[in-house]
């Protein structure tokens, strides 16, 4: 495994252009690094997944998660390993830690949620 | 008496056309968009109004706002598009494209009408089970992915005045799924708990729920039309 990219796509806020572009470069570069044979953790808020914030961002984190478990599909047979962490508030350190611990992981297209704001919420 | 004003996205194909039948049934007055100009012929077989626009312009969404009324009760986003392929051989201009008909059509569209809802208004956003992640569509699971966060946040935000909803489908007889090879098609069909490819109606029957005064307590959520396939193996 090369060393492993963390990716934190860019927050498009009230940015309809800039929901497509964010959307668009996180696909190029996610998967450059998966090509490269890199392990990639993509970094969302929580608070998006869950549509607490602009509609814009909420967007950008479910499109993003949607597209990593495509990758993972995709890249079952070459190894990819790719997944998605999430947090926010006041649980800063547990995301760090929780991206570290995916530097090799052993598993791939999974969303790791820290802090406990999901708990009882949907997040598919 | 009128229902208020639904407009359909992506009216000119089938699953669309079925929807705007359903939509016309609970007494909605219809207005049919599409790129496609044999949405005119859809909309003069239901007796529906209807404008020909490219939703990814601005002129086309005013095309469709200036057509809408003051009143708009429903509006379903259907528009869009595949351009399928591993993401190793995907181009960056196919991801965009899709991206940008499938999703931020749907928001532009979707935000110009902010001030045309009415009062227990729905949104409903067409979805698909490849959100969860499909092989061969990260561009399609993205976009689809997309609407269902983008409809999580401006139910919050629209609330109570205007439920935001989606619909999730899965294989759909379409004319696309027509023409895959049956043995394609039966490999395919074998993982739906089902046992059977999804009709136009099923689907159509879902978004009418949502837009109906039944589904008055239902929003920012998603609804899986798809035979069981996102729960089996």
């Amino acid at each position: 495994m090369g060393d492993q990219l963390v990716y934190r796509p860019t927050l498009p806020g009230d940015d309809l252009e800039a929901l497509g572009s964010a959307l668009t470069a996180a696909f190029v570069e996610v998967r450059a690094a998966l090509d490269a044979g890199r392990p990639v953790t993509v970094v969302l808020r929580a608070a998006d997944l869950e549509g607490q914030g602009s509609p814009l961002d909420a967007a950008l984190a479910t499109g993003v998660l949607g597209m990593v478990r495509t990758l993972a599909i995709e890249g079952a047979k070459p190894g990819w390993r790719v997944n998605v962490v999430a947090g926010g508030g006041d649980d800063d350190g547990a995301v760090e830690e929780t991206v570290a611990l995916l530097a090799d992981p052993p598993f791939s297209g999974q969303l790791l949620q820290t802090g406990g704001a999901n708990l009882g919420k949907v997040v598919a | 008496m009128s229902a208020g004003t639904a407009i359909v996205t992506g009216a000119a194909g089938g699953l669309g056309g079925r929807i705007g039948e359903r939509l016309a049934a609970a007494g909605h007055d219809l207005l049919l968009v599409d790129l496609d100009p044999r949405v005119e012929e859809v909309a003069r077989a239901q007796g529906a109004a209807f404008v020909i626009a490219d939703l990814t312009s601005e002129d086309g969404v005013g095309a469709v706002v200036a057509a809408a009324g003051d009143e708009v009760a429903v509006l379903v986003n259907n528009a869009g598009i595949t351009r399928d392929a591993r993401a190793t051989k995907m181009e960056e201009a196919a991801f965009a494209a899709v991206i940008e008909i499938n999703l931020l059509a749907a928001i532009r569209l979707t935000l110009a009408l902010e001030d045309k809802f009415t009062e227990g208004a729905a949104v409903v956003n067409m979805s698909s089970r490849a959100s969860l992640g499909n092989f061969g569509q990260a561009n399609y699971s993205a976009s689809k992915a997309g609407l269902v966060g983008f409809g999580r946040a401006l139910a919050q935000r629209w609330a109570p005045r205007v439920r935001v909803n989606a619909v999730a489908p899965s294989l759909v007889d379409t004319p696309m799924t027509q023409a895959m090879p049956p043995e394609v098609l039966a490999k395919l069909v074998e993982k739906i708990p089902a046992g059977r490819i999804g009709s136009p109606d099923d689907v159509a029957g879902a978004v009418a729920f949502l837009a109906s005064d039944d589904a008055a307590y239902v929003t920012g959520q998603v609804i899986y039309v798809c035979g069981g396939r996102s729960v089996a193996p």
